[in-house]
């Protein structure tokens, strides 16, 4: 087992990865009553199209199958997990992103229990034919329920406009035609390629001990046999440099507008630290360019064309990266041309050093926050980790920009790849 | 050590510990939850914190939180039964983790005292600007509210169960309210708050007695002793069931269902109901989350959730038009097994566990521990968690059933698709 000591946080992380290939990180939590565990696949709603294990040739999907998976994963042969989880006193959740599964428990009282409920149940797979065509009324319920919430119409409409090809468009629970499709066959082939230990990552925070609780995950793993672990071939996503449209309007039973302009940027960075260095100096950047403490807030407030819900986000995942700027607007055709015409003189926005200086130590500040709370730390730590980084070199990056390289970015922002998407309130009769 | 100090005009409740990163300060304003003021009180939320006479714009002031490493300033209002509460938060991180010592507690003390003793104000008037601006925004706030169909069905059922009563009142105030307001009249309100108000303060962190000095020395509020109720239990104004049906232009429709229970946070039988709600719908092991999403696919969400302060129950859940019947029935079905006693040990247990762990996971988490305190606080409830723990784990499967048969069905509200027909 290694250790690894962070000073400035005054936190210890202890590692080990298993025979099989298992990745296990433990953070122990002094005082805290909470033990948390997040056991995460790099398994998600973009990983549409690859190679089965012991098969050569490519397989295409139906989207939504990550999502899928994740709610079926809880069925067992002797009951539902969730069920045993709850003998223990302890919950249970997961979550299905673009590019990750994870699933997770929260518990203060039989910690050990909880962890091997964790890991046996994502390690073992129940299904039927019976049990897969149930979990279809479910989802689509779960898929109508968003379908009426304009806020993620609108966040993501503003993705879907950027692409052509990339699967990032495809909603993460797909939709009610291709959840009809998904059956036991593939969702088995899914999980036996993306749920292989060596594709997985576990961590625990809380109230442990690490080397007992790094024996019993070292005790659990040597009694399970898995394939031999292969490398995970995904198909090379092929998408050009445009967006794949410039507006998409949505009408919908609402009474205010809504309004996202958002920035495909083609410039891929692949190599941890720098990506790393960008999200962080870009959100900075954005931080100047928007937030409250900037004076473009403070006007366009003032001549009230936005109100608090605006935000500007800065998106790096594993092959795709994009801008999204907008809120709630009674003027949503105002605000976009705003938006335009800044990005389109973002050389001319000049930044002074105070206001960098100031910028960074809120951003600091923010980041020394996450580490309260066990559900943020295991949570952002899985989303950094499959990208290569630790987060807890976050706070030595941020403390060590420059201006410079906040300037740097500015190349990045260019008009041309730049698209909107507004949320309308439905005219009589439409 | 000592936790609760009597300041000058409000109660100072320590909690140390030295698990967080940052300190937490809560300052919670309550006052009776009124109609005519209602509008008035969120307005004030939201202008409060906006500026001060030294900071006298958002860009100002959030720009100063900036530099004092992004400490975070926040307000919101809610009901607590028959009072409302103003919440004001902020938090920063604790200097030992910074590279110099920054003094940010006392920072942050100067610029809550600043807040309501040296706010952006001129000829007894906020800042009309500002007022203006928290108006527009607070009026796209509740229409934005109505956009979140969840959150729109479920104040609609509050304002039909609540016709003429304190429920009916809602905590976010009334749109057509706002204009009538202005600076002057707010800033008169706000006077009268300051003065009237009961007010408690809650400090999580490293903290000990010394702070104690620094509170004296930064903040005083005029002496008041009131003490104002808050819990109660909901009565209905109509003897049959309530059933409204609105249809709208959306894909799945929105069950809600509100309930009389006869009882509330300060009665006897709070523990009871804590118990059955748990195994009624509390949880994702509950019956409801069981039997209508496990056993009939008819949902993604079917929860149900004890309101202790306003002495009712709730269950919502989000189904397709054509299952209202359905879901009806089976959710009565399961309410009505219970009452007859149909309840294994086990699942009484489970409930019991569930409970105890989210009570326990609170002492992680800077909020919720001012949260459940501040709850004991204004119901003068002397009770430390291994007591309430205690108490739930003494509740009997006979205690279960006596509650679960007071709750009786009031006001169905059924947010629906364009298509609906009532006759299927």
């Amino acid at each position: 087992m290694k250790t690894i000591n962070y000073q400035t946080l005054q936190e210890t992380l202890y590692f080990e990865e298993m025979d099989n290939g298992l990745k296990v990180y433990l953070l122990p939590k002094k005082g805290f009553s909470k033990t948390y565990g997040l056991f995460s696949t790099c398994f998600g709603s973009i990983d549409t199209t690859f190679v089965p294990i012991g098969e050569n040739e490519m397989l295409k999907v139906p989207d939504g199958i990550a999502h899928f998976l994740e709610h079926k994963m809880f069925e067992m042969e002797d009951g539902d997990a969730s069920d045993g989880f709850a003998r223990l006193g302890a919950s249970t959740n997961a979550f299905t992103s673009s590019s990750r599964t994870a699933y997770l428990f929260s518990t203060t009282t039989h910690e050990d229990e909880c962890i091997e409920l964790l890991l046996d149940f994502v390690q073992d797979i129940y299904l039927t034919e019976e049990n897969v065509e149930k979990e279809k009324g479910i989802i689509n319920q779960e898929i109508g329920m968003y379908d009426d919430d304009p806020d993620w119409r609108c966040y993501f409409g503003s993705i879907q406009n950027l692409y052509q090809n990339h699967p990032v468009k495809i909603d993460i629970a797909g939709t009610v035609d291709t959840v009809r499709e998904i059956d036991k066959d593939t969702l088995e082939k899914c999980y036996h390629t993306f749920y292989h230990p060596s594709n997985m990552m576990l961590f625990v925070v809380g109230n442990i001990d690490p080397q007992k609780t790094m024996t019993l995950i070292r005790e659990n793993q040597a009694k399970k046999h898995f394939e031999k672990e292969n490398q995970i071939q995904r198909e090379n996503v092929d998408e050009p440099q445009d967006v794949d449209q410039d507006e998409l309007i949505l009408n919908m039973d609402v009474v205010m507008p809504k309004l996202i302009v958002s920035m495909k940027i083609n410039d891929i960075l692949t190599e941890p630290s720098q990506k790393l260095k960008r999200e962080l100096s870009m959100n900075l950047l954005l931080d100047l360019l928007f937030a409250k403490s900037s004076k473009l807030y403070e006007d366009w407030m003032r001549q009230g064309f936005i109100n608090d819900s605006f935000s500007a986000n800065f998106t790096q995942e594993r092959n795709y990266s994009f801008l999204q700027i907008g809120g709630d607007t009674q003027e949503p055709e105002k605000l976009r041309d705003k938006i335009y015409e800044l990005i389109e003189s973002i050389d001319s926005f000049e930044i002074d050093e105070a206001d960098f200086q100031r910028v960074q130590k809120k951003n600091i500040g923010i980041l020394i926050g996450v580490f309260n709370s066990p559900e943020s730390i295991a949570n952002m730590f899985s989303r950094y980790y499959f990208e290569g980084i630790m987060i807890f070199d976050l706070i030595d990056c941020l403390a060590s920009l420059s201006l410079d390289d906040v300037n740097q970015l500015k190349s990045l922002f260019d008009k041309k790849y730049l698209s909107t998407c507004m949320i309308k309130p439905k005219e009589n009769g439409q | 050590m000592k936790t609760v100090y009597q300041m000058q005009g409000y109660t100072l409740h320590l909690i140390p510990t030295k698990k967080f990163k940052t300190m937490t300060i809560s300052l919670r304003l309550q006052s009776p939850l009124l109609k005519e003021t209602t509008t008035l009180r969120t307005l004030l939320t939201f202008v409060l914190i906006a500026a001060t006479k030294k900071y006298p714009s958002t860009k100002l002031l959030a720009s100063y939180l900036d530099e004092n490493y992004g400490a975070r300033l926040s307000t919101n209002v809610a009901t607590k039964g028959e009072s409302q509460v103003i919440n004001l938060y902020t938090s920063f991180v604790n200097d030992v983790y910074l590279p110099h010592q920054e003094h940010l507690l006392e920072k942050q003390l100067q610029l809550l005292s600043d807040l309501f003793f040296d706010p952006f104000v001129e000829n007894d008037a906020f800042d009309q600007t500002i007022v203006e601006l928290k108006k527009k925004e607070l009026k796209e706030r509740l229409q934005v509210n109505k956009d979140d169909k969840f959150s729109y069905s479920l104040d609609k059922l509050f304002e039909h169960m609540g016709r003429n009563q304190t429920l009916g009142i809602p905590s976010t105030g009334y749109e057509d309210k706002i204009d009538e307001i202005d600076g002057k009249m707010l800033y008169q309100y706000f006077l009268k708050c300051i003065k009237e108000d009961e007010k408690h303060i809650y400090v999580v962190g490293d903290v000990d007695e010394t702070i104690v000095d620094v509170f004296q020395q930064y903040l005083k509020f005029p002496e008041n002793h009131q003490d104002y109720p808050s819990a109660y239990t909901f009565k209905s104004q109509h003897p049959d069931v309530l059933e409204i049906i609105e249809k709208q232009d959306i894909t799945q429709s929105k069950l809600n269902l509100g309930y009389q229970i006869d009882c509330d946070f300060i009665s006897e039988q709070h523990y009871a109901f804590t118990v059955f709600n748990a195994i009624f719908g509390g949880f994702s092991q509950s019956r409801l989350f069981k039997v209508v999403r496990e056993e009939n696919s008819l949902c993604y969400y079917v929860s149900s959730s004890y309101d202790a302060f306003n002495g009712i129950m709730i269950v919502n859940a989000g189904i397709e038009a054509k299952d209202y019947h359905k879901t009806m029935d089976l959710i009565q079905q399961e309410l009505k097994a219970i009452q007859d006693g149909q309840i294994e040990k086990r699942d009484i247990d489970v409930a019991k566990m569930m409970l105890e762990n989210s009570l326990r996971k609170t002492s992680d988490e800077a909020g919720s521990m001012i949260a459940l305190t501040y709850n004991r606080d204004i119901t003068h409830k002397v009770e430390s968690n291994d007591e309430y723990i205690e108490k739930l784990l003494n509740v009997s499967q006979e205690d279960i059933i006596k509650v679960a048969k007071q709750v009786r069905l009031d006001t169905i509200f059924f947010l629906t698709g364009k298509d609906f027909d009532e006759n299927n």
